[in-house]
């Protein structure tokens, strides 16, 4: 495993647009310049035409609460620290078929509904035993 | 939001006719347990031993065989060359073993018998993640930990490992149609229901009922512990030849029907899998279905890939053994069970319960069914399926009694 796991290696390429922007507090993802379809997990080219214009670009940090789950306590090492936690993923306004893995922050387990509207938060991302830390893309209930 | 169009989020594999060409002839297990201090090497050979044992063959019958160099320290050419002795020149191939593979290899070893590339094809799996994962040296988890997108994108937010993507997945299922957790425990009691009755399953000695299970906290919430698959040691193999020369062997023959192959066009990423609470096996067994001439309600035992009880249930609905969204009514009050007159499913306790040997169990499972040799045999069976399962893919193998 590499070092610095379970924190992401914010230089490996196909997602460094993602962790450069997050560290600015931005929301990013690969968005075709040509047809404009947002490309997630980031490709070499379009999934819908092909082109190699892909280029990252801003989102709002809406979206709906497509499914998550609550994690009492860690099911691997590196996450021992942050347990209990909520773990989910979240479709995003521009396009719902977009789903982003995340942290769901700010609420208890009870307080979520599917498909409820959340918001983009930025958080630091750190464990106890690793060194560094990110700034990472969270999500809370949207008030 | 309406479902998207099946086609739109996977495909089938075109697969040639081989309906009736091979028979499995032999099949075989290592035992299974928890951590054995084996290696999977010497549990392969186990299992391989008792598959010739079962079909009355010598090695020297073996002309081919079939294993999963993708998933590590698998019982390869070169090993077993040396473990057995083996001179002759055999056919290999990197598409057998378990998962998917077990329910494919019948298709590539009948392409190759036909070719007359080899006449008689062993496939084995064996794994010993039981002993690695107690020495914290491999298992399902690191297979993904391994992968850079998961790393980069879904281990930092704390989405892993498996059972944290499929409680996810059994949230959404239950928020679509209303599947409840009793409905999820009633797989998992009939599977255990079945290891009870079976000698060489994991957990033959530990009864589930659905008040055990409703009272049993929470893994990754909605999933509790019941509704994952055991970590264990164990392996399986079988052996496949003509139907023609099946006809002069020690067991009844078990005739290779049809076989389907369906992937989803998301690859391994499950999160962004255009219909989030389904399997590939709605692209899969239509075909596998349609190569041997039969309809679901033909069928009569199935044995289903089952990492977690949400998987049986969504391949039973994928399948069209119901529709869609009803699997949760399908499965509940012990209609798996094998002798309930319901769909007799995973009668040997599958993965939650028998041994997580990634499949290839249950292909034997399903061969001793149609001999009418299994600890729980249902009546009269004829047609029997295996559904495998690997996320991105899956498959679907029909046998049947020669008629």
């Amino acid at each position: 495993m590499r070092a610095g796991f379970p924190l992401p290696d914010v230089n490996w390429e196909p997602t460094r647009g993602f962790w450069q922007a997050a560290q600015r507090r931005e929301l990013q993802m690969p968005r075709c310049e040509r047809c404009g379809l947002i490309n997630w997990y980031p490709p070499p080219r379009c999934r819908a035409c092909e082109c190699e214009s892909l280029g990252w670009s801003s989102l709002s940090g809406r979206a709906t609460l497509f499914s998550w789950s609550h994690v009492s306590r860690a099911l691997f090492d590196g996450y021992a620290s942050k347990a209990p936690y909520i773990t989910g993923l979240v479709a995003l306004e521009e396009d719902p078929r977009v789903r982003l893995v995340t942290l769901l922050v700010d609420c208890l387990p009870e307080d979520l509904t599917i498909d409820m509207p959340v918001e983009v938060v930025f958080r630091v991302l750190e464990f106890p035993d690793v060194e560094g830390s990110v700034i990472a893309p969270m999500f809370r209930p949207h008030s | 939001m309406g479902r998207p169009a099946a086609a739109s989020w996977g495909f089938a594999s075109d697969l040639d006719d081989i309906a009736g060409e091979v028979a499995i002839v032999g099949v075989g297990e290592a035992e299974h347990s928890k951590a054995s201090g084996r290696g999977s090497h010497e549990i392969a050979v186990e299992a391989i031993e008792a598959a010739l044992a079962d079909a009355g063959m010598e090695i020297a019958d073996i002309d081919g065989i079939m294993f999963s160099p993708a998933m590590g320290d698998q019982l390869d050419e070169q090993a077993f060359r040396e473990r057995f002795g083996v001179q002759h020149e055999l056919w290999t191939s990197h598409q057998g073993g378990g998962m998917v593979w077990a329910g494919t290899a019948p298709h590539a070893a009948a392409r190759a018998i036909r070719s007359g590339a080899a006449s008689t094809i062993l496939n084995v799996f064996s794994v010993a993640w039981a002993t690695q994962r107690s020495s914290m040296t491999g298992g399902p988890g690191q297979f993904h930990a391994d992968e850079q997108f998961k790393a980069n994108l879904e281990i930092p937010f704390g989405w892993f490992p498996q059972p944290v993507y499929f409680s996810t997945i059994a949230r959404r299922h239950m928020a679509e149609y209303g599947t409840r957790p009793e409905q999820l425990g009633s797989v998992a009691i009939s599977a255990r229901r079945h290891a009870n009755g079976h000698p060489g399953a994991v957990m033959r000695d530990k009864a589930l009922s659905l008040e055990d299970y409703l009272s049993r906290p929470m893994l990754a919430d909605p999933l509790r512990v019941e509704d994952c698959c055991l970590i264990s040691d164990g392996g399986a193999a079988y052996i496949m030849t003509s139907t023609e020369r099946a006809r002069d062997l020690a067991k009844t023959p078990v005739v290779v029907s049809g076989v389907g192959e369906g992937h989803s066009g998301s690859g391994a990423y499950w999160s962004q899998q255009g219909d989030f609470t389904a399997t590939p096996q709605v692209f899969s067994a239509p075909r596998a279905f349609a190569m041997a001439g039969i309809a679901p309600s033909d069928v009569d035992l199935l044995t289903l890939y089952d990492p977690f009880t949400i998987v049986t249930l969504m391949q039973i609905e994928d399948m069209g053994f119901c529709d869609k969204g009803e699997g949760g009514a399908f499965v509940q009050g012990g209609r798996l069970d094998f002798d309930a007159g319901g769909l007799p499913t995973n009668t040997h306790g599958g993965m939650l319960s028998h041994a997580y040997v990634l499949g290839i169990s249950h292909v034997v499972e399903v061969v001793r069914q149609l001999r009418g040799e299994a600890a729980n045999q249902v009546a009269d069976a004829e047609i029997g399926v295996y559904g495998g399962y690997t996320g991105h893919m899956a498959s679907t193998l029909v046998l049947t009694t020669e008629s």
